[in-house]
């Protein structure tokens, strides 16, 4: 089933999360169904390329999963200690309980702090979440503002006075196929049981 | 559009955060029993956790649930410096426009007797400039006052995730 408005997603989010509790009375928990948005007119982000400073990589990333295979995109920034290492874990969580089959899903990681976190610091950081990912990280705010548009993301990095650096970003992962297409999308707070849910889904519909 | 990618980014925290308090029920429930039997006399903390910082991480995150026997606020965590540089209590929030952020919190009210919970994507006391990183397995003991004036200490055990 596809959810055709964004606005009633919440009431399926809703449905299902109160069912993954237990109560299933009213049957509305379909393994088939994806608990992450799906929007009518579908995110394409397959020109989406930027700079890969995975260790090992050259030039650019475009953000499109391999054949036969997933890509989680996230934006975020290393001094994130709430939301970023949140989402990474529990994506680490759902591969590590679905076991080998979750092999296939990669990780693209756009820094939005690109000042602070280097591409060093970046491969450290990720490969504690998974042995698979890409670090892409650009320095020219426009290409990132471009690359966010595409994903209808937004971030900004504020300055305070006091020294102090807060950083507000779209917290949301998305999952892209490999025609460059968002198929899903996981609000913060999905959790690693609902990002497994989802990924069963996704990957059965793989082959 | 934006707007209602917003409201469905609540009402997943919402459902979810419902959902896993459901999941802790067996540990809320002794907090608030232990509370009880405590008779007014402290405020308890419980379920307490760090997560593990990668190597490049100079930030942490430490939960908790707490449970106050009168009305009374969290207003201040701290920890070694041998730890990290300084602590904070952080609120993550949603913006308007669907970005999220965190600031600084003067304080958590703690309600008589209900147990209030630091978790993922809501307060949590933030570890700031950490000195090593917090590795699996080890433990961070967090000071934490009260608006009352009382203090009480609890050991953050450090792990990957919330836990089962």
């Amino acid at each position: 089933m596809k959810i055709s408005r964004l606005l009633i997603a919440p009431v399926a989010v809703l449905a299902v999360g109160l069912s993954a509790c237990g109560s299933d009375s009213d049957g509305t928990v379909d393994a088939n169904t994806l608990i992450g948005l799906q929007r009518e007119d579908s995110l394409q982000v397959g020109d989406v390329s930027l700079p890969d400073e995975t260790t090992g990589a050259t030039g650019t990333f475009t953000t499109k999963a391999a054949d036969g295979e997933l890509l989680m995109v996230y934006f975020g920034y290393l001094n994130c200690p709430d939301l970023c290492p949140t989402t990474l874990a529990d994506l680490k969580m759902a591969k590590k309980r679905i076991g080998a089959a979750a092999d296939v899903v990669d990780i693209a990681f756009i820094t939005v702090d690109p000042e602070r976190d280097t591409g060093d610091k970046m491969n450290k950081y990720l490969s504690s979440f998974s042995d698979r990912f890409h670090a892409l990280r650009t320095t020219d705010i426009n290409e990132l503002k471009v690359a966010e548009d595409k994903f209808l993301a937004v971030s900004r990095v504020i300055k305070n006075d006091d020294g102090s650096i807060d950083v507000e970003h779209t917290a949301s992962a998305y999952i892209v196929d490999s025609n460059g297409v968002v198929i899903d999308e996981w609000p913060f707070g999905i959790g690693s049981d609902g990002m497994e849910h989802d990924l069963w889904i996704l990957l059965k519909g793989l082959k | 559009m934006k707007k209602a990618f917003a409201l469905a980014a609540v009402s997943a925290i919402f459902a979810l955060g419902a959902c896993s308090d459901d999941g802790t029920s067996n540990t809320t429930i002794t907090a608030a029993e232990i509370t009880t039997t405590a008779a007014a006399e402290a405020a308890t903390a419980t379920n307490a956790w760090a997560r593990t910082s990668p190597m490049s991480a100079e930030m942490g995150a430490a939960y908790f649930d707490i449970t106050s026997p009168v009305d009374d606020a969290l207003v201040k965590a701290s920890v070694d410096m041998s730890v990290a540089m300084m602590a904070q209590i952080h609120e993550t929030t949603m913006k308007d426009d669907g970005t999220m952020g965190m600031q600084e919190v003067d304080e958590v009210a703690l309600p008589a007797g209900e147990t209030v919970s630091l978790k993922p994507g809501g307060y949590h006391v933030m570890l700031m400039n950490l000195k090593a990183p917090l590795e699996t397995g080890s433990t961070v003991t967090l000071t934490l006052t009260l608006k009352s004036g009382a203090t009480l200490t609890v050991d953050a055990e450090v792990r990957e995730s919330t836990g089962m």
